[in-house]
């Protein structure tokens, strides 16, 4: 008898990765909602910080978009809660139309 | 000699004085049958036999008692009494001078190998992990996959080949799947993630032996068949079995120059199931001798030494690892037992060749066999030559019946045939050409018995006695084991499904760069449209504008979407698969036990 590799990890995969994974819209809108705030907060802050002439013209353009939004410690706050809920739409969505295409497929 | 008649008539004819032949007649005589058994060598035994020389004793092969069936266990406590000892179990690997832990544990292996070898090492498994031969169609193969090369050429290759006397690549992946083959997949994925109870450790830990060796049991077995009315026969070999009309009928006998002629009601064989063939009248079809002719054996000879040295290394046996000597296994018998040796100044090694019955080291004198032990222990440094004070060769046929890569359809013709006797059962290690321990060779002697006697109908070629203490994880556990099969591993073990995936992200990151782009133009944004027009620098055509503009937004957001999720979704996939096929792997690993142990 050979024992075959394939023919072993067949009975696995009987077993494991059988399924699709259906991903948690609130989770993923969550995930992405705090890594994208908590990424605008820092990015904001630093800037701040470090200060100079002119702080962040460019990280400021995103005011034109979330307004009320400024290059500020006020505004690294606003701009946490923007990316917190753009993150989150995000994911939300990402994590829905996978979940409805996965259903749609009508796979295990 | 006289031939019993026994109860009801029933003549019980048992050839082989092995622990299965010696098992079914101690059964027999405890139920007030009178069996005769017949055996070629001059002590009970068989390839579990116990040699003695100049009051040393010299187990042929180191034989462990441990098991989890109950009879068998009641047997040797019944037959033994206090003369069996609780022993603890050592065995090692012996390369470059140095010992290593068997599993090979990696801290352990890195301090015996140097940190280089160890990086080499490491790397080879990695490489071997995630490239693994797809089809392990050998030996070589199988434990390549699981270890990788480079350990695979230190710690399998030499030994093995040793052992078997074929290159590892012709040695059938079967062999090594064999030393675990009571793992099945539900035992290997719990054995991932669950610890081996306690119970089984001690089970492996530690081991029951006889004061004086196998052999010790084995005489007093047969003494209390013969107390019984049973006859045991030494030095007596079966040379004919002859058979009419779907039964056996008598055997002829040969002791010394006399020749006798033995009829029974029942036969159980445990001898070399070739020979047994070989044996019978009327001759058996064509088809069955050809059959026959294709099964072969291992032999081993033990060269034993006596060493003027009171303490030489602490393991019951080691595996010699060393290429440059032939030797491959080395029993230190006064670690299996005090009692082995006479002297408490000195021990006793018994030096393991494994050979062919036949070949050039089987032939050679047993003088020039004690100086090549004698050189070969001073050459790996265990012992040196001139504290030997004195030798003996014994040697061991059909120790270990070989796998090759078609065993199992020339057994399956001699099977089916020997199927048609009604009054017959091939027992034991040889009997059934089976690589298995000495409780199961007991076992298939206990359930022959009862088949004949009590209408049982045992499987004497699936009994393992292995199974016995792998069932028992599997009862205990049985209820976790169901529940994390069937329910927690396929939600754990789930696969995201990348085109799906891949569409989401690029439709979300679609969307998103649309309404930027939409955004920008119709609120008149020049500052942040200058800066999304450097976009175009990777997406060629893309303008901040309604037209073309928006439209390319849709379409290269799409693609900036998908491709890394797609990516992203296919790559944990396979990482997940191959993360766990690798654990699959290191439980199989981790359950295989170097061949041949001791058992």
């Amino acid at each position: 008898m050979t024992k075959d590799l394939s023919e072993q990890e067949k009975n696995l995969e009987k077993i494991v990765m059988t399924r699709l994974v259906r991903l948690s819209a609130i989770v993923y809108g969550v995930v992405f909602g705090l890594v994208l705030g908590s990424g605008l907060l820092i990015a904001t802050l630093w800037l701040v910080i470090r200060g100079g002439p002119v702080v962040g013209p460019n990280l400021s353009l995103l005011g034109q978009f979330f307004l009320g939004y400024t290059v500020t410690y006020w505004g690294s706050v606003i701009g946490f809660a923007y990316g917190f809920v753009t993150g989150f739409a995000i994911g939300y969505s990402i994590a829905s139309i996978y979940n409805w295409i996965v259903n749609r497929l009508g796979k295990e | 000699m006289a031939v019993s008649k026994t109860k009801n008539d029933s003549r019980f004819v048992i050839v082989g004085g092995g622990p299965a032949g010696l098992t079914a007649a101690y059964e027999l005589a405890c139920r007030h049958y009178q069996p005769i058994v017949f055996e070629k060598y001059d002590k009970v035994g068989g390839i579990a036999r116990t040699e003695m020389y100049n009051g040393y004793y010299f187990d042929m092969g180191g034989h462990r008692f441990f098991t989890k069936s109950a009879e068998v266990n009641q047997m040797w406590q019944e037959v033994m009494g206090t003369d069996f000892l609780r022993r603890p179990r050592l065995s090692r690997i012996y390369y470059k001078r140095r010992f290593f832990n068997y599993p090979l544990k990696p801290f352990n292996a890195l301090r015996g190998l140097g940190i280089w070898e160890g990086l080499l090492i490491g790397f080879s498994y990695l490489y071997w992990q995630i490239f693994p031969h797809r089809q392990e169609n050998n030996f070589e193969e199988w434990v390549t996959n699981r270890f990788g090369k480079r350990l695979f050429r230190i710690f399998f290759k030499s030994y093995t080949e040793k052992v078997w006397g074929i290159s590892t690549s012709e040695l059938s992946a079967e062999w090594a799947a064999q030393r675990i083959k009571d793992l099945d997949l539900k035992a290997a994925i719990l054995s991932m993630f669950v610890k081996p109870k306690q119970t089984i450790k001690t089970l492996i830990e530690e081991f029951d032996y006889p004061r004086r060796g196998p052999g010790m049991l084995w005489n007093m077995v047969k003494d209390k068949i013969e107390e019984r009315g049973g006859q045991v026969y030494l030095n007596t070999t079966v040379v004919k079995i002859r058979h009419r009309e779907n039964r056996i009928t008598e055997v002829v006998v040969k002791r010394g120059d006399q020749f006798e002629v033995v009829t029974g009601s029942h036969f159980i064989s445990s001898m070399a199931i070739t020979d047994f063939v070989r044996a019978l009248d009327p001759s058996p079809p064509q088809a069955v001798l050809n059959a026959t002719d294709k099964l072969s054996y291992r032999d081993f000879l033990t060269v034993c030494l006596v060493v003027n040295q009171p303490k030489l290394f602490d393991d019951n046996w080691i595996y010699v690892h060393e290429p440059n000597v032939k030797v491959g296994r080395i029993q230190n018998f006064k670690n299996w037992s005090p009692d082995m040796v006479p002297d408490e100044n000195t021990s006793s090694l018994g030096l393991e060749y494994f050979c062919n019955e036949g070949d050039d080291l089987w032939r050679m004198a047993d003088e020039d066999l004690v100086d090549l032990g004698k050189r070969e222990l001073d050459v790996i440094g265990l012992a040196r030559a001139s504290d030997v004070i004195d030798g003996r060769v014994f040697r061991v046929e059909k120790a270990y019946p070989i796998y090759d890569s078609t065993y199992q359809q020339h057994l399956q013709v001699i099977r089916s045939y020997l199927a048609t006797f009604d009054n017959f059962q091939t027992i034991g290690r040889n009997g059934l050409h089976r690589y298995n321990n000495q409780d199961h060779a007991m076992l298939t002697g206990m359930y022959a018995v009862r088949n004949a006697l009590d209408g049982e109908t045992y499987d004497l070629w699936s009994i393992n006695a292995e199974q016995d203490y792998h069932e028992e994880i599997r009862r205990e556990q049985d209820a976790v084991a169901e529940k994390v099969i069937n329910r927690v591993f396929p939600r754990v073990f789930t696969r995201l499904e990348p085109v799906a995936f891949g569409t989401a992200m690029g439709v979300v990151s679609s969307v998103s760069l649309l309404l930027i782009t939409l955004w920008v133009v119709l609120n008149d944004l020049g500052a942040v449209a200058r800066l999304l027009t450097l976009l175009n620098q990777y997406l060629p055509g893309y303008e901040v504008s309604i037209f073309p503009g928006a439209l390319f937004s849709v379409f290269y957001g799409f693609i900036l979407g998908f491709g890394p999720a797609w990516s992203l979704a296919s790559l944990r996939n396979a990482v997940m698969r191959l993360y766990v096929s690798n654990l699959l792997r290191q439980a199989e690993a981790a359950n295989y036990e170097e061949s041949p142990s001791s058992n």
